[in-house]
């Protein structure tokens, strides 16, 4: 009997090897399941941890995670996931209580519901629970065919049959065995029916049916002999050599103990040259680490470089950067640069072109006065009153051509001050007319001031003066003698008043008056010598009626007399 | 009535020649001349003085605007003044304005250019603009002085002085013990400008100086005042008797 056990022990052995080829094709299929899940919920991380951890046959994480994603996510459908991965841990790490716990949990619905019970059958199986095994085969022996995408029906048959087998159920053993040896043959899956012939043949050895049985032990042998599994090999001439003596047959038995013991050699061999190769492979794998740390040494030089190429670059860039900040910056304040000469060259030219008129003016004046001085004094020596009246009336003419010089290059320096103020037309009229009372009673001139004492406007006093100045003296020059001027404001707009200067002299033709009201100043070649500032005058009082936002024209019949009409901005709140 | 007391700071003896003679003319009193920033100071103190003409450069150097700043920056020490000068220049201008209440004159000037300008500091300084300009008023009225516009010039009449107005329409008759006179002005402003502990309305054409009250007898509806003037008092008014001091 004792050979018998160690026969029966052998054929155990055997079993594993079909499970795990049954799994190969299972776990393949499995995987894809669980990473198909797992993408399925992104956000479930302990699942996806437990799934990473699945894949690398990490069991005891992957028990940690799916056991995280049980206890923290709602998510429905990965907690039958998460139960189904800890039974495949559970029976990977062989602790079957567990597991059976854990199978207990998942739903019946549950897809792999199945597939977890397999795994809960196979595991007691190799715990020698052999009922408990029989009862997990029998649930998934006779489910409907897609059921058996990953379950291996002919494997739960051997199972099935392997179970009764060692509860000595033999009737049983025998139909799932034999069952098992046809869905086999039919598959041709040779090691798996080495197996389940050796498991049949003991199993009639048992019964002493050695007739039925030493027909499925030859078969066995012929069978082994043509696979490169040693250890197959040595099994199955070992069971032969057994049958041999026990038909005490010893010549043949002796054949097949040395050809046991040249498979067993074979079988040495062949761990030695797994030994040698395993040797080699160390060997393989400490030059690899060699050449790994080379590469790593290498890399680090190739980093190095690459930093100091990255620094170089970014300093160089930052210098570029503020290259061309500078650049821009030069560029900028070369145009202003250019701006300011630009500016100051033509304020240059003005001066320059001030300074000539004002030199040619002034010497004009000087002279002019030089001249009349000299007459002057002849006039005096001869006694001559009438003559010097004249005279110093002329003279105070040429001064006050100074004046306007002085005034127009104030003007254009804009250094005077310059300050509009509320003030009455009348009085100021009256003011500047004052200076000219001799010279109007000389030339007997009837002058008269009509301007409305309510009205009041906005200037500035200095330069509104210097306008009147103008304009009176101008109506005086060009006016005959017994004539008349008139002074007069008229009220036509709400916002302006104008003042009108009315002589009744020489008048002027369209062309001069269109002349004098062009804004470009032209020194004109003086006409009469000894009477200068003429267009000067009418030119600053253009200039400084603009400044005191006023509006200047000019109404002239030759022969007639002409109208000088100023507009100016009446002081509003005072109505 | 008396003439306005004029203080002329001008470091050019023509030019204040010159002022001299056109103020003096108009009836202007110069009580003093300065050339330069010390005696100016030491001057204005120590005359009667209404009104100040101020060149703003004095040997060369802006002190005329020193001075008004000067004289600004003391409480109840300062007069209208004018500002003289020849330049024109901004920067000075711009320092002289801060001297409120500004009015200037540039020179060369004529003898209207000056008047007016003293009119104007005038108005500016006791802030009664368009008063001299205008027909309707002719009177400036201070703490002190009634400044009234007598043909081209100002005269001043001491407000002590005067012991009723007889207001008459747009005019308002002036009594003092020794004259009477008219002035142009409207009741509401005078009323609004003088002192009203001394002025006291009594009737609707009457204003009383009541420091110059002698009597009022009820009875007739009389007041009698210095200098043998009489008011009338009407019942409108008659409160006055409270407010003055009677012998009991």
């Amino acid at each position: 009997m004792n050979k018998f056990i160690t026969l029966v022990l052998l054929f155990f052995l055997c079993n594993p090897q079909s499970i795990i080829s049954q799994e190969k094709n299972t776990t393949s299929v499995l995987n894809r399941e669980m990473i198909d899940i797992s993408k399925q919920f992104p956000s479930d991380i302990f699942f996806k941890k437990a799934v990473l951890f699945f894949l690398e046959k990490n069991w005891d994480s992957t028990l940690v995670y799916s056991q995280k994603q049980i206890l923290t996510s709602q998510t429905k459908p990965l907690l039958d996931y998460s139960k189904f991965l800890r039974v495949y841990s559970f029976t990977q790490k062989k602790v079957f209580k567990e597991a059976e716990k854990e199978y207990s949990l998942i739903s019946k619905n549950f897809k792999l519901y199945n597939l977890a019970k397999t795994y809960l059958g196979v595991l007691a199986l190799e715990q020698r629970q052999f009922k408990k095994a029989i009862t997990y085969f029998e649930d998934v022996i006779d489910l409907p065919e897609r059921e058996y995408e990953l379950i291996k029906k002919s494997s739960i048959i051997h199972n099935l049959g392997l179970c009764y087998l060692h509860l000595k159920k033999i009737p049983q053993a025998e139909f799932y065995l034999i069952k098992s040896i046809k869905i086999k043959e039919q598959q041709k899956d040779t090691l798996a029916l080495i197996g389940t012939y050796g498991n049949v043949a003991s199993l009639y050895y048992e019964q002493y049916k050695d007739a039925l049985a030493i027909p499925y032990f030859e078969k066995a042998y012929l069978l082994a002999k043509k696979t490169n599994d040693f250890d197959l090999k040595r099994k199955a001439t070992k069971n032969m050599a057994v049958v041999e003596e026990n038909r005490k047959n010893y010549k043949k038995a002796l054949v097949y103990r040395k050809e046991m013991e040249q498979w067993k050699d074979s079988l040495n061999d062949q761990n030695k040259i797994w030994e040698v190769a395993k040797l080699e492979k160390e060997f393989a794998v400490k030059e690899k680490q060699k050449e790994v740390n080379i590469l790593q040494v290498e890399n680090k030089l190739k980093e190095t470089q690459r930093n100091l190429f990255l620094y170089s670059a970014a300093g160089l860039f930052i210098l570029l950067g503020i290259g061309t900040y500078f650049y821009r910056e030069k560029v900028k304040a070369n145009k202003t640069i250019a701006l300011q000469k630009e500016n100051l060259d033509a304020l240059n030219s003005t001066k320059d072109k001030l300074f000539s008129i004002v030199s040619h003016d002034l010497r004009s004046s000087v002279n002019a006065l030089k001249r009349s001085n000299v007459t002057l004094l002849d006039n005096l020596a001869s006694k001559n009153i009438d003559a010097i009246g004249t005279l110093l009336h002329k003279n105070s003419a040429i001064v006050n051509g100074a004046y306007n010089l002085l005034n127009y290059a104030l003007l254009q320096t804009k250094q005077s001050y310059f300050n509009i103020t509320s003030m009455s037309l009348f009085f100021i009229t009256e003011q500047v007319a004052y200076n000219y009372k001799p010279l109007l009673l000389e030339k007997t001139i009837h002058f008269e001031n009509t301007v409305s004492k309510s009205s009041l406007i906005n200037a500035d006093q200095e330069s509104l003066k210097i306008i009147l100045r103008n304009l009176l003296d101008n109506a005086i020059k060009f006016s005959k003698q017994n004539g008349t001027i008139k002074v007069y404001s008229q009220n036509n707009s709400p916002e302006y008043c104008d003042l009108v200067i009315e002589d009744t002299g020489f008048g002027m033709n369209e062309a001069t008056r269109l002349k004098l009201l062009e804004t470009n100043f032209t020194l004109s070649k003086k006409e009469h010598e000894e009477v200068i500032g003429t267009g000067l005058g009418i030119q600053l009082c253009k200039s400084m009626i603009k400044k005191n936002n006023g509006k200047f024209s000019i109404k002239s019949e030759l022969g007639k007399g002409t109208k000088m009409i100023v507009s100016l901005p009446k002081t509003q709140d005072n109505g | 009535m008396d003439n306005i007391n004029v203080f002329i700071i001008e470091d050019t003896a023509s030019e204040s020649d010159a002022l001299v003679k056109v103020l003096t003319a108009n009836n202007y009193n110069i009580t003093g001349i300065a050339t330069n920033f010390k005696d100016a100071l030491n001057l204005f103190y120590n005359i009667k003085v209404d009104i100040v003409i101020i060149d703003i450069f004095l040997n060369g150097t802006p002190d005329g605007i020193s001075f008004a700043e000067t004289i600004n920056a003391v409480p109840n020490a300062s007069k209208p003044f004018v500002f003289l000068t020849s330049s024109t220049d901004r920067k000075i201008f711009e320092r002289a304005k801060l001297t409120q209440p500004f009015s200037y004159l540039m020179k060369p000037f004529n003898e209207l250019e000056i008047l007016y300008a003293i009119e104007m500091a005038v108005e500016k300084f006791f802030t009664q603009e368009n008063v001299f300009l205008s027909e309707e008023e002719d009177t400036v009225i201070s703490s002190e002085y009634l400044f009234i516009k007598k043909g081209k010039s100002l005269k001043k009449v001491l407000i002590t002085d005067i012991v009723y107005i007889d207001v008459e329409e747009k005019y308002c008759n002036i009594i003092t013990e020794n004259e009477k006179f008219v002035i142009l002005i409207s009741l509401t402003k005078i009323l609004q400008l003088l002192d009203n502990s001394n002025f006291q309305r009594t009737h609707r054409n009457f204003i009383v100086n009541t420091k110059h009250i002698k009597e009022i007898v009820p009875a007739d509806n009389l007041i009698l005042l210095t200098g043998g003037y009489k008011a009338t008092l009407s019942e409108r008014y008659k409160d006055i008797i409270k407010k003055v001091r009677t012998l009991k």
